[in-house]
């Protein structure tokens, strides 16, 4: 994986939601929990799935811990510390 | 794709719109009623019918979509026909008054289980009032809605209530017959038959034995709600046992797990276990934009039934087969080949659905309907206590466990056909539910 601050990865995770839940990227928070932005199962490892092929990593295969997956904020720095 | 501009009177169906038309004939053929579910609505106070049949009436005309039927175009594809403008067909609504509370969900039931009377209604209504209360119940056409855009329909159904002076007639969005990129189209439909082999492979599904005719037996019902701190609780276990946002895994493993132990008992021990699971596929606009039709998409689990008994186990295959279906894209392929399918005509799709799976289709069908924030939180300005699912499941398998969200509550419902499970055997499923669940 080409290295990515923690604040690159955390757009692009913002970015890659938007785009999942047809929303603006603007509208969506770093800090804002996935499910309240109305994310279910499937888009979820719908995210994954993008973030493992962009970022070269295996993430559905971890714990998927709550405070680590649950906003853009979050996963960024769990991503950064799987580098 | 270039969207061209259709006549407005013709919208074409998609493949899976077609999909579902086959299902519907297939209930229709074993039961007499379509592929069709119910929206409940228990609303705290008493709904005044008068203001219901014109709400009924203005929603009609705004959307005659509602009123429409299937039509085949001269170039093969088949296409929803809107009726003429000075078509006018009032959506049926039936009042009952109930003096006993405990006659209302028998009385749903069989409001759930009524055909539709003609090819042109898609929509029936059932206003039940009991006490100082009342129940909103709205039968929808599969085929002409999936379950959000039902939600998002009342919702629009609530903000016409009131509204007074003339009402503007809208038309669907437009959607082109898709008849080029075959090359794409029979790509995607490969991958969905090697898919599909994969699944059925070996043994046929483990399925419960339908009697030979159903055509006089509707479908039954049970609904377990959960309260809001019951709903909380199950979620943080979902959380902690299968991961952030995999409720869908987790409540699909506990019902495999529950439907397991109905299966053995019974003897039917051969054969994995075949489950089609439901899935929104809206792209771009969300629900608003997509109310009619079927914008779904579905992905296939197979449970191995050695393995679930072991919940870890089973939780994690579910897990592995639902990443590997959206790495593949299988949804999207689904999507794309069904639309081949558009040229056989529902008596042959219908046969060629239970061939193709072995004449036995699936175990049982499950869905888990997240929350939108679409459903109407009032409805004709009284509260929506709360809104339930009842939903006929397609014949075979005719046995289906839902999960549905709304307002921070999760609702479980078992759906089956009469003759499927004995009552001690409803019994067990739904004590097992609310225990594995709930607590």
């Amino acid at each position: 994986m080409a290295e990515r601050s923690t604040e690159e990865i955390e757009e692009i995770l913002i970015r890659e939601v938007a785009n999942i839940l047809s929303m603006d990227p603007a509208a969506i928070s770093a800090d804002a929990p996935f499910h309240s932005l109305g994310m279910n199962s499937l888009a979820f490892v719908e995210l994954l799935v993008v973030i493992e092929e962009m970022l070269d990593l295996k993430l559905m295969e971890t714990d998927l811990r709550r405070e680590d997956f649950q906003s853009a904020q979050s996963l960024a720095l769990r991503i950064s510390t799987m580098k | 794709m270039v969207r061209l501009p259709y006549s407005k009177k013709k919208r074409y169906l998609t493949g899976i719109d077609w999909i579902v038309q086959g299902l519907d004939y297939l209930n229709r053929r074993a039961t007499g009623g379509g592929n069709m579910f119910q929206v409940v609505m228990e609303l705290d106070g008493v709904v005044a019918e008068d203001e219901l049949r014109e709400a009924l009436g203005r929603i009609s005309e705004k959307f005659p979509v509602v009123n429409g039927r299937v039509r085949r175009d001269y170039n093969l594809a088949p296409y929803w026909e809107m009726p003429s403008r000075t078509a006018k067909t009032a959506l049926p609504l039936i009042v009952q008054h109930l003096q006993d509370d405990q006659d209302v969900f028998p009385f749903l039931e069989r409001a759930a289980n009524m055909p539709f009377g003609n090819q042109r209604e898609h929509l029936a209504f059932h206003l039940i009032g009991s006490g100082g209360r009342s129940y909103a119940a709205v039968t929808f056409d599969h085929c002409l809605f999936d379950a959000h855009g039902a939600e998002a329909f009342l919702r629009m159904l609530e903000e016409e209530w009131g509204k007074k002076g003339p009402c503007t007639r809208e038309s669907v969005p437009s959607e082109p017959p898709h008849l080029s990129e075959w090359r794409r189209k029979f790509e995607a439909g490969r991958q969905v038959n090697r898919a599909f082999l994969r699944l059925t492979k070996g043994a046929g599904a483990r399925v419960l034995p339908l009697v030979s005719s159903t055509s006089k037996q509707g479908f039954r019902f049970r609904v377990i709600p959960f309260n809001e701190q019951q709903s909380k609780k199950i979620m943080e276990r979902a959380d902690r046992e299968a991961g952030y946002l995999m409720a869908t895994p987790y409540t699909m493993a506990v019902t495999a797990q529950i439907l397991h132990s109905i299966f053995t008992e019974r003897g039917v021990c051969s054969g994995d276990y075949i489950v089609p699971l439901t899935m929104d596929a809206r792209q771009r606009g969300g629900v608003a934009g997509d109310v009619f039709f079927n914008h779904v998409s579905f992905f296939l689990f197979r449970i191995d039934g050695r393995e679930v008994e072991d919940f870890s186990m089973l939780l994690k295959s579910i897990k592995k087969q639902m990443y590997e279906q959206v790495r593949a894209g299988l949804a999207r392929h689904m999507v794309e080949a069904s639309s081949l399918m558009r040229i056989v005509p529902l008596p042959i799709l219908s046969y060629l659905i239970r061939v193709y799976l072995k004449g036995e289709a699936a175990s049982f069908c499950f869905s888990f309907l997240g929350e939108t924030g679409q459903m109407a939180t009032s409805f004709m300005g009284k509260k929506v206590d709360r809104s339930y699912h009842m939903t006929r499941v397609p014949i075979p398998p005719g046995l289906g466990v839902f999960f549905q969200q709304s307002q921070g509550r999760l609702s479980a419902y078992l759906s089956y056909v009469e003759s499927l499970l004995t009552e001690d055997e409803v019994n067990a499923i739904v004590e097992g539910l609310r225990l594995r669940l709930g607590g």
